[in-house]
């Protein structure tokens, strides 16, 4: 697909989220086992055929480059296109989406290449989404931007910093408001614009860098071709740690993983090459999502567990996220607890969380130095 | 030109016919193994965690999976630019041309290949042993003590040496005598197929042999000996270590099910990486009912039943309240609801229906499930002699 390039930003919406987010951007936040939340919108762009994409990264970029390198798990590391890593201003836009600074700085990004219209996505929504026929529609609408939303919204799914979109009976939107109005959908923070009108908001609006596109779109509404493109399915958006804990138990649901990650279009990511977790004698596990290369000898319920994790003999786990490289002691015991990677629990120790709270614990921490019980 | 100091040639042809099933459709190195891996995983892992970039996989018997799963040797960093990993099958020349007929016989038809890359020295090992080994280690060995030929030798139980070649050396590890499967053993030294070569002696042997019309142009029967009785210098380097030639459906399964012994000989998850050329898949996910005990379990599987001292491959799937005990299931099969199965085999892909029994008929016998089959709540088997 020649016509189409893609540009995913590492910026959320809503900011920060707090300890998942201190040391990386959103999109480099692991993800259901094995994944990085980057991974949907790149493998959502390369299975809808475009073969160029542009990641804007943030000043914390190293994670980013560990994760991606030359592209090649996504079919990116190519001789024509590719995977182009693009500078950025980096965590201190909160709040934004397509920030104009971003897009200004990487204008020779989207002159370069010959297409006429641009994919751009957030990093921070857990989705399987193909690109082809919003494309087709958009290029038969002659649209100048096309948005995408969300047909049925879950009032929990809205969270910070939601976009809504007034959509008319021809699909075009008649408005774009920050707080939910009856009848209007969830903007989900992607969209298709023709190249020609980027560069004309881009020339407009130069000189106030603080800007984020959406805002020049809605003061462009009455004047250029704006539509929006209804999605059915599954849509996780992550936008704090309780959103970021309810998508990742959603994996625990069969038809949400099969949408997800058995379909005709996978989620490329990078590639591990551990041995297969061994399950021990006395391993315990059930309701659970587990990747490649752990060792679990004990009881796990509920929870999503990601590669190179160990659990003790006796250590209880249930309702937790535990992310690569953890490792808990024996007979401890983890409720609604997130675990970054290298994370160590000593023998014995007990972390609980609330499912509206979730304990979070920091990347290679060794809590409970300062003491036992977390509540 | 550029020049390798050493390349390695991977013999990957034979069909491995005792496997059975295994090898109807497959060559035997690409058969499932350890639950992600295919054997010639370990080969090709060792060949780059040896630093040996230039690998020719010399294919013949059924080779399509095997050379779509070699692909271009990415998932081995085998896909260099000058270099790289090269598959090899039989081809034609100007004067018509034959398979291999042999061991000897298949590098023999490819020296220009090896010329190209102008070695010193030929690495030749087989593409069906599970083991990890840094080949420097034996080169090194090789330089050391200036041989023409190096080859490695293990230790063997002696009641079991009679089964292979046998190796009589000198204190200094100086080949004095090779016997093949002789029946009173004086050395309990095992060949395992690995040969570091000078190239100059390799091809003029292989050239020799070649003209040799009462030779079958193997390496341990033919060019082996022929080498000895010249007179050429050749070593036994030893090698200390799990090594494993899986050739028989009950030493596929035994090597299998020794990975989940408490500690493991081979431990895959210590040690240099095995590398895989795996799909990406989501991670496996275990149901509300699911027990899983003493298992290895791959990426994509979905586990709703009882898995307890057992392997699964990528992308299995057991149903509600199915029980499989002590046995493998190669990727992609699928264990139907309330189906039971003890001592088997699943072959990649086979749909076993819900509501069977599969055992082996035959206490000590595996159960090897090729097709798949619609028996009715009835007691399935194949036993294998």
């Amino acid at each position: 697909m020649s016509r189409v390039i893609g540009l995913i930003t590492s910026t959320c919406p809503a900011g920060e989220m707090m300890e998942l987010t201190a040391g990386r951007p959103v999109g480099t936040i692991p993800f259901g086992g094995r994944y990085r939340l980057l991974d949907f919108p790149l493998s959502n762009m390369v299975n809808s055929g475009l073969r160029t994409v542009g990641i804007v990264t943030p000043l914390r970029y190293r994670s980013v480059l560990d994760h991606l390198r030359a592209g090649k798990e996504w079919r990116l590391d190519r001789k024509r296109g590719g995977l182009f890593i693009l500078p950025g201003y980096g965590q201190e836009e909160k709040g934004s989406r397509f920030s104009l600074k971003d897009l200004t700085l990487n204008a020779d990004f989207f002159i370069k290449d010959q297409a006429e219209h641009v994919i751009m996505s957030c990093s921070n929504l857990v989705i399987n989404i193909n690109f082809a026929e919003i494309i087709e529609f958009h290029l038969t609408a002659r649209a100048d931007v096309t948005l995408i939303y969300q047909v049925s919204p879950d009032v929990n799914q809205k969270g910070e910093a939601a976009l809504f979109l007034q959509v008319d009976e021809d699909n075009r939107i008649s408005n774009i408001t920050a707080g939910p109005e009856p009848e209007h959908k969830l903007f989900l923070d992607m969209l298709v614009i023709k190249k020609r009108f980027l560069w004309e908001l881009l020339q407009y609006r130069q000189s106030a860098p603080e800007v984020d596109l959406l805002d020049l779109v809605r003061e462009r509404l009455s004047g250029a071709q704006v539509f929006g493109f209804p999605f059915t399915g599954y849509v996780g958006r992550v936008y704090s740690v309780k959103s970021y804990f309810q998508c990742s138990m959603d994996l625990l649901q069969p038809n949400i993983r099969q949408e997800l990650f058995m379909g005709s279009n996978r989620i490329h990511t990078k590639i591990a090459d551990n041995p297969p977790t061994r399950y021990g004698t006395k391993a315990q596990v059930i309701n659970s999502l587990v990747a490649s290369g752990c060792k679990i000898e004990g009881r796990v319920e509920n929870s999503i567990i990601f590669r190179n994790v160990y659990v003790s003999p006796g250590a209880e786990i249930k309702n937790s996220i535990l992310m690569q490289k953890s490792w808990i002691g024996k007979n401890a015991y983890l409720e609604n607890t997130i675990l970054d990677k290298f994370v160590r629990i000593r023998d014995r120790q007990r972390l609980k969380g609330s499912e509206d709270s979730p304990v979070v614990i920091a990347k290679a921490a060794a809590p409970g130095l300062m003491g036992g019980e977390l509540a | 030109m550029p020049k390798k100091e050493i390349i390695a040639m991977l013999l990957a042809g034979g069909q491995g016919s005792r496997l059975g099933a295994l090898t109807k459709k497959i060559a035997k190195p690409a058969v499932s193994f350890g639950g992600k891996y295919r054997i010639i995983d370990f080969s090709l892992s060792n060949c780059v965690n040896s630093e040996i970039d230039t690998v020719g996989v010399l294919t013949q018997y059924k080779p399509l999976l095997l050379n779509s799963y070699i692909g271009i040797g990415t998932a081995w960093d085998l896909d260099s630019a000058f270099g790289g990993v090269h598959i090899l099958p039989p081809f034609v020349r100007e004067d018509g041309g034959t398979w291999y007929k042999g061991t000897a016989n298949a590098v023999y038809q490819n020296i220009d290949f090896i010329n190209y890359y102008d070695p010193d020295y030929v690495l030749i090992i087989s593409g069906d042993h599970i083991y990890q080994m840094d080949y420097r280690l034996m080169l090194d060995f090789h330089k050391k003590n200036n041989a023409d030929l190096t080859i490695s030798v293990i230790e063997v139980p002696w009641h079991e040496a009679s089964r292979f070649g046998i190796m009589t050396c000198a204190a200094d590890g100086r080949i004095v005598k090779f016997s093949e499967k002789p029946p009173k053993p004086d050395s309990n030294l095992a060949s395992m197929g690995i040969y570091i070569f000078n190239w100059p002696v390799l091809r003029q042997a292989l050239v020799e042999d070649e003209l040799n019309p009462s030779s079958e142009h193997d390496f341990g029967k033919n060019v082996i000996p022929m080498l000895l009785n010249q007179g050429k210098s050749l070593y036994a380097y030893r090698f200390q270590g799990y090594w494993k030639d899986v050739g028989t459906v009950e030493s596929y399964y035994e090597a299998n099910m020794e990975l989940l012994r408490e500690q493991p000989e081979l431990d895959l998850f210590d040690g240099p990486r095995v590398f895989s050329n795996s799909d990406v898949l989501a991670p496996h996910y275990l149901g509300s009912q699911a027990k899983v005990v003493n298992s290895l379990v791959s990426n994509g599987c979905i586990i709703y039943g009882e898995v307890v001292n057992s392997i699964l491959a990528p992308g299995v799937f057991v149903g509600e309240k199915a029980v499989i005990h002590d046995s493998i299931i190669l990727p992609n099969a699928a264990v139907g609801k309330e189906t039971r199965l003890f001592r088997a085999i699943v072959m990649e892909g086979v749909q076993v229906v819900p509501g069977c029994l599969v055992k082996p008929d035959l206490p000590g016998k595996i159960a090897l499930i090729h097709d798949s089959f619609s028996p009715q709540a009835a007691a399935y088997h194949e036993a294998l002699a």
